[in-house]
């Protein structure tokens, strides 16, 4: 046994090494504690508050019977914590894959991918969620879940669909991505449909779960409410077999077809061509994603005789049976000669009543200059050309109609006959559904109400009076006169249907190409309605460049579908034909309607 | 010194009036000069085991360790508790359990002289070798987290390094205690026998592996090397081998961090790679890994950087006076890693919920352990008394500084835990084993 030979120096020296070490610990406290706390402190509260915004979800649109439109379906977006896996889980992973419909290696990648390198290559952070897929159904995230993986779960979301896919695509529009709403109903509509947002303020534990315990103020979403259109899904399904068939048979650059309810000037249908499916709306090209009804202007052509035809009436300037030499091919006007434009057949002398049903470009420049400048702008104005219809959906139009100052000398016998004037499929619709309606102009609506997720209603959207465009009694008559269009005799019988009183009116314009009226490429259109007398349904059919041998008149390529899709609606609608008329309201008189009646028969 | 060695020279004389029970003279201490004598002298009529164990022995114990040692215990229940409020568990409640078998473990060691651990000190170190070779025969050992350290027992999971560390601190400072030590050339033997006594013992701890409680070890034996008064040649040639060492190895990390690097390869996945360029074929590159974590985290394990970052972001949240007892939400939310939060990391859930001024009082607590040890090791006349109280004051300090260090980044990760403050119930009974040899140490401890 030694004894004694402990160095009391060394001992010390021994203590002094354990006491600096010490030291050190200290200091280093003081460092982190007294003076990193700062910066510490405020990266606990970053990495631990977080407000959450609880979506509201998004309301539908559903057409007039109820159909829906376009719904936010609730879905799972599928992820997984990389932190939480487990390694006897992994022979579930190519089910897993095989369920979301992914490559297994995406899966693998997914589950192994555990942190992340800030972008300095300083910090780490660890991942706590892979997203693995976006919309996966409630029944397929119910197959997942039963696979029992653990770390796989979901968070739920909404997700905007259209069942319709490229159904009504122009008047419903579609929200994009970043949840903008792009177009249609969906952006005119947003305000009611979005709902509110709520947030949540909540604090996450170390793996990133929400801790309820910890929970801050919170305020519920409000989801957004149902949007009940107009649009009947029913009729507007035929519009569009109709439109496909058109597209079909005469591959035209573009063709729109409206149907509506004069007299409420709701919008039943409204297609155009080209169209694209709602649904992957990201795939479909700009061109046909335009609401050509609005956004589009073409030269109306003989369509817009009926303003002509109808001011002339309305200031008691004709009646029907006044008759005009359209033999003349000028006539002495101010002391000049005003050259008139010529027709396709040669008149002798014609009627009012003639002119229309036979669409005389010489009638409809007499009339004109009948009118005179004035009074023909008046009347034109008061039909909603040059102005946006109020149709309440962006990118409309206001078409082009030149005040008279700015009228050439040509401008008053080419106008009657719808030259010189550029009008919006929808501008022209609305004026023939104002004389449908009794001379009163609508605007054209496609919204009826609002409600919200009980059915009780918010908002409804009544019919909206313009303004009176003609008299009662001038519009009937001019009704009258339109029924010539398509009795025999008329440049449209292809669009009467047996048994009931169509009136419409056709229409056949040269298209500009390179600064010259073309005579290849034409503008053809059909806008009529029925039963003339009590009308229930106004019908355009418009076609941009029918390709067909001969020329693409109105009465051709139109005319067949506006009976075509009539014959469809009068049965599905349950229109009946009216069986009198209103005793002495046609300035025609009862004979002259009767005959028009048996002819019809 | 000298200032209680002389007070104590006075307790011979009061002995008497305090007689003992049933064995009045026959184990004067003051007359035993060698353990054989003892032994001798008691085999007549009693197990020579009972001549050991005194309860009043010169009517002196020390009452700072074990003041120490309780404050340092009730805080780890408080904090225990305060990691796990959140999660629900209870494990504060086991570790008052471990605590009072602690307090029976230490008293019971400290009735004992530790002058019959000396002369038992080759039995000890061999039944703690035999533990630490069980642990490693396939069906014994119980592996959990990749490393097999624990020999279930059915009631409580025993972990044979612990053993070990005690083993092999026994029988370093009973080795010195018996040998003379001077300069380098005459204490060879001396040298080759420690070097065998500690070497294995660590040998298998490494191969556990538990890195931590293997190196535990060297800084013990230094310094009881050191204060057995070995040759300042000695230690200045093993510090230059040391500075040397670390030296190549730095630059070999050095060089393959910037090989991995410039080459853009991965640490994790590469592994390797570097090999044929290093000039230190022997260091595998994720032993390389390990170096580097540390200087480096967050280039090499993620897992590693997470809960530094998170370990200091917890201490140093605390501030100047922390959150609150049980108001720390670092811990409580689970960003520190709730598996080691009641455990390896127990000193950021006090830092952070009593901020600067609780850290430094448990510290202190730490710190008055560790110099009353070291008191007691000077007080000790004999050689053996002092080697074990410095070494065991030794093995403390490491503890201390490697855990609290690795909280707030100033050591390696390692999975060291806190002694009395962390949970866990093998290391709280080995600790007081340990401290309860110190205090017997100081109650049987020759005065001259």
């Amino acid at each position: 046994m030694q004894k004694g030979l402990v160095s009391v120096f060394r001992l010390a020296l021994v203590c002094l090494v354990v006491f600096a070490s010490f030291g050190g610990i200290a200091a280093r406290l003081v460092h982190l504690q007294v003076f990193e706390r700062d910066e510490l402190v405020s990266e606990v509260e970053r990495a631990r508050k977080r407000v959450r915004i609880l979506h509201a979800r998004r309301g539908e649109i559903r057409d007039s019977n109820g159909n829906l439109l376009a719904v936010s379906r609730p879905v799972v977006q599928v992820g997984v914590d990389p932190h939480s896996v487990r390694v006897e889980d992994e022979p579930m992973l190519p089910h897993l894959a095989e369920l979301l419909g992914l490559p297994v290696e995406k899966v693998v990648e997914a589950f192994n991918r555990k942190t992340v390198t800030s972008s300095d290559g300083r910090r780490v952070r660890q991942v706590r969620w892979v997203k693995l897929a976006d919309g996966v159904s409630e029944e397929t995230y119910e197959d997942i879940m039963l696979l029992g993986i653990k770390g796989v779960y979901g968070n739920r979301q909404y997700r905007r669909t259209y069942p319709g896919g490229s159904l009504a695509a122009h008047i419903i529009g579609y929200i994009n991505r970043e949840n903008t709403a792009v177009m249609g109903v969906e952006r005119y509509m947003d305000f009611y449909l979005r709902g509110q947002d709520g947030w949540r303020e909540q604090e996450r534990d170390g793996r990133g779960g929400e801790l309820a315990q910890f929970r801050g103020r919170e305020i519920l979403p409000r989801d957004g409410y149902h949007v009940v259109l107009s649009i009947d899904s029913v009729v507007q399904h035929y519009v569009e077999a109709e439109l496909r068939r058109i597209v079909d048979k005469f591959d035209p650059v573009g063709a729109t077809i409206i149907v509506s309810d004069p007299k409420t000037g709701y919008i039943l249908a409204l297609a155009n061509h080209p169209t694209f499916d709602l649904n992957s709306y990201n795939t479909a090209d700009i061109a046909s994603q335009r609401n050509r009804a609005i956004t589009d202007i073409y030269e109306p052509g003989s369509t817009f005789k009926i303003v002509a035809a109808s001011a002339a009436l309305d200031l008691g300037l004709v009646n029907p049976q006044t008759t005009f030499d359209c033999s003349l091919e000028a006539v002495s006007r101010r002391g000049r000669l005003q050259r008139l434009p010529g027709d396709t057949h040669h008149y002798e002398s014609l009627t009012v009543a003639e002119i229309v049903a036979k669409s005389s470009n010489r009638g409809a420049a007499h009339l004109g200059i009948l009118l005179g400048e004035n009074r023909l702008y008046q009347y034109a104005r008061a039909f909603g050309f040059g102005q946006e219809t109020g149709f309440a959906f962006g990118g409309e139009v206001a078409g082009i109609l030149h005040p008279v100052d700015k009228w050439d000398g040509l401008t008053i016998t080419r106008l009657p006959m719808g030259h010189a004037v550029g009008v919006t499929p929808m501008q022209i619709h609305s004026a023939m559904a104002a004389i449908a309606n009794d001379g009163v102009l609508m605007r054209p609506q496609v919204s009826r109400r609002i409600i919200d997720r009980d059915g009780n209603i918010v908002a409804e959207f009544q019919p909206i009076e313009r303004r009176r465009v003609v008299s009662r009694e001038t519009a009937r008559e001019m009704a009258h006169l339109l029924m010539g269009v398509c009795a025999p005799g008329g440049t449209a019988p292809k669009a009467a249907i047996p048994g009931f009183e169509v009136a419409g009116k056709t229409g056949t314009t040269q298209k500009i190409i390179d600064g010259r009226y073309s005579r290849s490429h034409h503008v053809g259109s059909f806008i009529g309605f029925f039963p003339a007398s009590d009308p229930r349904l106004v019908i355009s059919v418009i076609i941009d460049d029918a390709r067909l041998s001969g020329t693409a008149y109105g009465s051709t390529v139109a005319a067949p579908s506006f009976k075509a899709i009539g014959e469809k609606l009068i049965q599905y609608l349950g229109i009946s034909p009216v069986a009198a008329p209103p005793v002495g309201s046609l300035a025609g008189g009862p004979d002259n309607f009767s005959l028009n009646r048996d002819r019809i028969r | 010194m000298r200032f209680f060695a002389a007070g104590c020279r006075a307790n011979p004389q009061r002995r008497p009036t305090r007689p003992h029970r049933s064995t009045p003279r026959l184990h004067n201490t003051g007359e035993l000069h060698t353990f054989r004598g003892v032994a001798a002298n008691v085999s007549d009529f009693r197990l020579p085991i009972f001549n050991w164990v005194q309860r009043k022995t010169h009517g002196r114990i020390d009452p700072i360790n074990p003041i120490c040692i309780l404050l340092l215990c009730a805080i780890g229940v408080f904090f225990i508790y305060s990691a796990q409020v959140y999660t629900g568990r209870t494990q504060w409640m086991q570790q008052i359990v471990w605590i009072g078998l602690g307090a029976v473990v230490y008293t019971a060691v400290s009735l004992i002289d530790y002058k019959i651990v000396l002369k038992y000190s080759h039995w000890l170190w061999t039944l703690a070798m035999l533990g630490l070779i069980a642990v490693l025969i396939p069906g014994i050992g119980a592996t959990r987290f990749g490393a097999t350290r624990w020999i279930d027992l059915g009631f409580f999971s025993f972990q044979p390094s612990e053993t070990g560390k005690l083993g092999a601190l026994v029988m370093a400072a009973s080795i010195l205690a018996r040998s003379k030590v001077g300069t380098v050339r005459d204490s060879l033997l001396t040298l080759a026998k420690l070097a065998l006594a500690t070497g294995l013992p660590m040998l298998f701890i490494m191969f556990q592996p538990d890195l931590g409680s293997a190196l535990v070890i060297p800084p013990m034996v230094f310094s009881l090397l050191y204060a057995s008064n070995l040759s300042k040649r000695f230690f200045a040639s093993v510090f230059l081998a040391f500075a040397v060492v670390v030296g190549v190895v730095a630059f070999d990390v050095y060089r393959y961090s910037k090989f991995m690097t410039d080459n853009n390869l991965s640490f994790m996945d590469d592994r390797g790679a570097y090999e044929k360029h290093s000039w230190i074929p022997y260091l595998k590159d994720y032993q390389r890994n390990r170096i580097l974590s540390f200087v480096a985290p967050y280039k090499v394990d993620r897992d590693v950087s997470w809960n530094l970052r998170q370990s200091l972001i917890t201490v140093g949240s605390g501030g100047l006076t922390g959150k609150g007892w049980a108001q720390g939400t670092q811990a409580r939310l689970g960003y520190l890693p709730r598996a080691v939060a009641h455990n390896d990391f127990i000193f950021s859930v006090l830092a952070e919920e009593t901020g600067f001024l609780g850290s430094v009082t448990v510290i202190g607590l730490f710190g008055v352990l560790l110099a009353n040890g070291i008191r007691i090791a000077a007080k000790a006349r004999d050689r053996f008394g002092t080697l074990l109280a410095l070494g065991v004051t030794i093995v403390f300090a490491v503890h201390v500084f490697i855990n609290i260090g690795m909280t707030i980044g100033l050591a390696p990760i390692t999975g060291l835990p806190l002694p009395f403050l962390s949970y866990g119930g093998s290391f709280l009974l080995s600790c007081c084993m340990l401290q309860g040899l110190v205090q017997s140490v100081y109650r049987f401890r020759r005065d001259f």
